[in-house]
């Protein structure tokens, strides 16, 4: 047997990063999720666009095809969704929890570094999937002489603001998931606030329920994702976008605060 | 080395470790036996930072495990539940424990290697039999050839060549000069495997010292004396000043060693049928030590 080098002596968020960079590409579920993630947001904004683009092109509809680009990828919120909550929760679901804290006794360490993994990972892939929903949904406008371009007003922010989206929403789920540390409670937590909830306060009367319905996060965050915004009852894009990021920041401190109070 | 000082942990108002003082000494195995629900596991959590005591500390080398920059190198465990993901192979498993200790991956390979695991390492930990996830327990637990192994109940699950296999482990670990730490409920799996008694009993220590004296001091022994005019073998017994129960139709002599008692009943004209040096087992020792501190009974006698 090797005699190992002397220990580090000192402890580095690397090492924890690279731990959990392992633990998240070594399940196959993430992978799963993450392909279902692209196919059915590239997919739906395909099609979405498909349906649309002759309509547009006839003057039928007054809608502009910015508004279609990024459509699909709201069925890809409950991917990232998926995945941020399982970072945490198959933790405790497993108690693999205790083996992660005997590996690194540092808990705000761990929780950043899964913050950066899951955040990183969601990036990529939500980049990856508005591209190719790019990609297949402009064919279709190209083909009816509508197409947009890359180069376009707000194209680039979308493209590259999905990514953050999909991150945050990650994020939101993992701290969430701290809370709740069940996995079917967080996902369906985080699932009912931003497909369900989100709407229903709509219903609250007055100026009250409209800005109740603004700063939710699945109403907040989105708003850097589409080019061309269709609805004027939203925030402006980054404004969405920071309440979204603050919205975060007081449910990951909160997940912080209890995860390093109580015993794993 | 282990040190506890003081260390208790209350749970819902309840005490599951009670203010317990112990040293876990280098070079030897160190058993941890209790019953069921004694405090073991909720000691050992202590021990690595999981649970935060109520009251006291522990060290280990002399500090809080959580100070350490890469505890997986100064300390090994093995503990209760099965902390695996089940999707996850027993190599990638043991691949990201590496990476958060800066422990480089051929480490993995050897590690799997040494628990018999190597073949199924590809395999998804789900699908392992319970003796498969005590062994990549076990890898989990030496991967920073540590100098302080804690195993938690090591041997459930396992197979007789897999205790054995445990056993010479430990062993081995001790004549190297680590710290062994091992758990377990079963006198009968310490008395073979400890050269050191830590008995617990509901969050309390009944016992600290070293097996041979536990052996001594708890084991009791008696001669089992049969003898067909066996009343005035009693007599002749009693009348030396001896400890003599009568049981069924033979008698239980304490006092004097067997080869004594033969001359002595002899020496009076008296026949011997048997004459047997009987020594309780250590599970009889330790079920006796035990006794008034063992959380859940099971019943075995009908109401009346
Ligand atoms: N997280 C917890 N919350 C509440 N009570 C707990 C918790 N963990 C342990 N206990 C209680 O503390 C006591 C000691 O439990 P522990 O698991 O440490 O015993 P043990 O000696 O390891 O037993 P076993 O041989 O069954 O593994 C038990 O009464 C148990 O019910
Ligand atoms: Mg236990």
């Amino acid at each position: 047997m090797t005699a190992l080098a002397a220990p580090p002596t000192n402890a580095s968020l690397g090492r924890t990063v690279r731990s959990e960079w392992v633990k998240l590409s070594s399940i196959r579920s993430t992978w799963w999720t993450a392909l279902a993630m692209v196919v059915l947001g590239a997919g739906f904004t395909t099609i979405i666009s498909g349906i649309a683009a002759g309509d547009i092109a006839s003057g039928k509809s007054h809608d502009s095809p910015g508004e279609y680009i990024t459509q699909g990828l709201i069925f890809s919120q409950i991917s990232a969704v998926v995945i941020g909550a399982l970072v945490v929760t198959s933790e405790y679901g497993t108690g693999m929890i205790r083996a992660t804290l005997a590996a690194t006794p540092v808990r705000s360490r761990v929780l950043a570094a899964k913050a950066i993994v899951v955040s990183g990972f969601l990036f990529v892939v939500g980049v990856v999937t508005a591209f190719l929903g790019y990609f297949g949904g402009n064919a279709f406008f190209r083909s009816e002489r509508v197409g947009i371009s890359l180069g376009d007003e707000h194209m680039l922010r979308s493209m590259f603001g999905a990514g953050l989206y999909m991150a945050g929403l990650g994020l939101l789920a993992g701290a969430i998931g701290l809370l709740v540390r069940h996995t079917a409670a967080a996902i369906s937590i985080v699932l009912a606030l931003v497909f369900i909830i989100g709407q229903v306060v709509q219903l609250i009367p007055g100026t009250v329920g409209e800005w109740v319905m603004k700063l939710m996060p699945g109403n907040a965050g989105p708003g850097i994702v589409v080019p061309v915004s269709f609805g004027d009852n939203m925030l402006s894009p980054w404004t969405g976008f920071a309440v979204f990021v603050g919205e975060i920041a007081l449910l990951g401190l909160a997940g912080l605060a209890l995860f390093q109070k109580r015993d794993a | 080395m282990i040190r506890a000082q003081g260390l208790t942990k209350t749970y819902d108002g309840k005490n599951a470790v009670n203010g317990i003082d112990f040293t876990v000494e280098p070079g030897r195995v160190t058993g941890f036996l209790g019953p069921n629900g004694a405090g073991k596991s909720t000691t050992m959590r202590m021990i690595l930072g999981l649970d935060a005591p109520t009251k006291g500390s522990v060290t280990v080398n002399g500090h809080r495990y959580a100070s350490s920059p890469a505890p997986l190198r100064e300390v090994g465990a093995l503990l209760e539940a099965h902390a695996v993901h089940p999707g996850r192979s027993a190599r990638n498993h043991l691949r990201w424990l590496a990476a958060s200790n800066g422990i480089p991956t051929t480490r993995v390979g050897e590690v799997l290697e040494l628990v018999g695991l190597d073949s199924v390492a590809a395999q998804r930990a789900g699908r392992f039999s319970l003796g498969m996830g005590q062994r990549l327990g076990i890898a989990a637990a030496l991967i920073g050839d540590p100098p302080v192994v804690m195993l938690d109940e090591p041997v459930n699950g396992l197979d007789p060549e897999g205790v054995r296999w445990v056993r010479s482990l430990a062993r081995q670990l001790a004549d190297d000069g680590k710290t062994v730490f091992v758990s377990s409920h079963l006198m009968s799996e310490m008395a073979l495997m400890a050269d050191h008694l830590i008995v617990i009993g509901r969050g309390t220590i009944l016992a600290d010292s070293p097996l041979q004296d536990f052996m001594a001091e708890h084991a009791s022994a008696y001669v089992r004396v049969k003898a067909p005019r066996s009343t005035d073998v009693e007599a002749l017994l009693v009348g030396r000043g001896l400890d003599v129960t009568r049981v069924d139709d033979e008698l239980r002599v304490q006092g004097l060693d067997a080869p004594a008692i033969g001359e002595l009943i002899g020496g009076h004209g008296l026949f011997l049928h048997e004459l047997t040096l009987v020594r309780s087992s250590l599970e009889d020792a330790f079920m006796e030590l035990t006794a008034d501190s063992v959380e859940y009974h099971a019943r075995t006698e009908v109401a009346a």
